[in-house]
């Protein structure tokens, strides 16, 4: 156990305990001796109740005992056992610290039991649409390329660069969706361990954009950033990685739009990134649960572009998170969609 | 005729990753040796003496570490790695154990087909020594070594002494992907902690000295986390 846990179990027992002995204090002085013991014995259950594990519990059941003993009952400061009276109620407290301290790391370990439950049914959501995603582009992969291979004479010129074209961009999307699932699994465990390295910024939007246009080379990004160099924290691989399914996504599932723009400003001691396009917009119903990637409950699985979209968002999400920052999605009044995050920066860069 | 083909060796375990391969160095007039293992690797790098090695990272034997580690102790051949794994320690890791460059699978036939390219014009000029009257020069970009300027057309770009240390640097190393580790040390000679960010800090001065934007095509390309690398004449 760590030592500024142990060091809050006595804490709040001594707390307790002294609260205790001061109320009994006065209730002697009232004479109203009867309630002393159970002022005790609620102490104590308090005490099992805030503190891990049994130790706190017990040992203040004891130290009770004691005093109740010694101090508020009769013969006074004298310890006295051979009253019934006496050890019925150090037995008492003792089987109350006890019993509160069964109850209480029962309720905590079921409590983690759920939250784990709960991490596995996720992950085992994420898989049953990963693999019923997978299929797809598979499928058209593996029939395409039979097809090319055992009735190539068939086929005219036209139909085999289609048939080309479409394993190429299935391939092309699997990659995508492989490289997410890999940032997941780098992301996903119990403590999120992120391994921050101060970027220059341009650096960053540099990389960025080179790699988005390699892929999209007729889509034309409009850049808007700072002037002055700014310096974020931050593990770039994943971050370039939440740009990247940013603008994608824009281009993917953004219908009518013809503009994207990736626009950075500072804010205080933060990094603001705005990904925007002027496009048809998020329907309001889906823009609430768009971060959660609601992998379960999926009827409308005609279009992968729409299931892709829910993976590579919870991704973003949770790196962004994970980074300490927040990502937020809205409807711009012009139309189209705006997806916003923030990242601390460092304060001021030395030149050289 | 044979003997004026350039001879590329491939080190790869995967059948159809290799036959593609094949395929694709043969049309585009190489001739290809192939081996599946890091062993046999070093047999036919011995007996055939290639003028590229295409070598696969995660082979059945050995790493293919131990095969760069082997070609490196007396040669200077370029080596292209090819890996799957995306993580950045793997190729800082094969870039200064000696691999002129890193192609990351899943890639693309021209992508391979330009590295090859690159990689074989560097190591000619290299071993035909330097001199070229002491000026780097590629289309617009012009460095006059001697009297550290640097031109694109007819203008001069005004750099400060570490900007133009690290243009010259990579310019001398063209084509070659050169890790944050490498050009530390040829321009400061020491590294520390904020070493890789002052060097990002300069190259993004540099880059707006040239009057270019960040995600613009440009002499010098750009891969975070590993490093930089000054295009060969065919990537721009």
């Amino acid at each position: 156990m760590k030592p500024k846990k142990i060091l809050k179990g006595i804490l709040i027992s001594v707390l307790l305990l002294g609260i205790a002995t001061a109320l009994s204090t006065q209730f002697q002085k009232w004479g109203v001796q009867e309630l002393i013991t159970t002022i005790f014995v609620f102490a104590v259950f308090l005490i099992s109740l805030f503190t891990d594990g049994f130790i706190y519990g017990v040992v203040s059941s004891v130290v009770g005992m004691f005093l109740i003993n010694f101090v508020f009952t009769y013969p006074y400061f004298e310890l006295n056992f051979i009253k019934p009276r006496n050890l019925i109620s150090a037995v008492i407290m003792l089987a109350v610290a006890v019993i509160t301290g069964v109850l209480v790391t029962k309720i905590k370990r079921h409590e983690a039991i759920k939250a784990e439950n709960e991490r596995e049914r996720m992950r085992a959501n994420l898989l049953r649409a990963v693999s019923h995603d997978l299929r797809t582009p598979l499928t058209t992969i593996y029939s395409a390329s039979t097809m090319l291979k055992e009735n190539s004479e068939a086929l005219n010129k036209q139909q085999r660069t289609q048939m080309l074209g479409s394993i190429q961009e299935e391939a092309q999307w699997l990659v995508r969706m492989v490289e997410n699932l890999l940032l997941v699994t780098r992301i996903d465990n119990s403590t999120i361990k992120i391994n921050k390295t101060p970027i220059i910024l341009d650096e960053l939007i540099d990389s960025v954009v080179t790699k988005f246009s390699a892929q999209h080379p007729s889509q034309k990004i409009n850049l808007l950033l700072p002037e002055e160099i700014v310096i974020i924290p931050m593990d770039s691989i994943l971050i370039e990685q939440v740009i990247r399914n940013l603008l994608e996504n824009a281009v993917f599932h953004a219908k009518g739009m013809t503009m994207i723009t990736l626009k950075v400003y500072t804010e205080g001691d933060r990094a603001v990134f705005e990904v925007s396009d002027d496009g048809a917009g998020i329907e309001e119903g889906k823009l609430k649960k768009i971060f959660t990637g609601n992998y379960g409950d999926r009827k409308d699985t005609s279009r992968r572009e729409k299931r892709f979209a829910g993976i590579g968002l919870s991704v973003c999400a949770t790196i962004i998170k994970a980074h300490g920052g927040t990502i937020t999605a809205q409807n711009l009044e012009t139309g189209g969609a705006l997806f916003k995050f923030t990242l601390e920066k460092e304060n001021s860069p030395d030149d050289e | 005729m044979m003997n004026n083909k350039y001879k590329i060796l491939i080190i790869e375990d995967d059948r159809n990753i290799r036959n593609i391969m094949i395929s694709l160095l043969e049309t585009a007039d190489y001739q290809v040796i192939c081996a599946d293992s890091c062993g046999a690797g070093k047999t036919l790098y011995r007996s055939h003496n290639p003028d590229v090695v295409i070598l696969d990272l995660g082979l059945p034997d050995m790493d293919g570490m131990n095969f760069l580690k082997f070609v490196r102790e007396d040669s200077l051949t370029p080596i292209i790695v090819l890996s799957a794994r995306t993580d950045d320690m793997d190729k800082v890791t094969a870039l200064d154990e000696g691999a002129n460059d890193y192609v990351t699978k899943p890639f693309s036939s021209a992508e391979l087909l330009a590295r090859i390219r690159t990689a074989l014009r560097n190591y000619r000029q290299s071993a035909g020594g330097k001199a070229l009257g002491g000026v780097f020069k590629q289309r617009d970009l012009t460095i006059v070594y001697d009297a550290r300027q640097v031109f694109i057309g007819q203008n001069e770009i005004r750099l400060s002494q570490t900007e133009y240390n690290i243009v010259a640097l990579l310019s001398e190393n063209c084509g070659k992907m050169m890790t944050y580790a490498s050009i530390i040390k040829g321009i400061w000679g020491y590294s520390d902690e904020g070493s890789i960010k002052k060097l990002q800090v300069n190259m993004a001065n540099i880059r707006k000295k040239f009057g270019v934007r960040p995600g613009e095509k440009w002499y010098i390309s750009n891969e975070l986390g590993v490093g930089y690398r000054m295009n060969g004449v065919n990537e721009i």
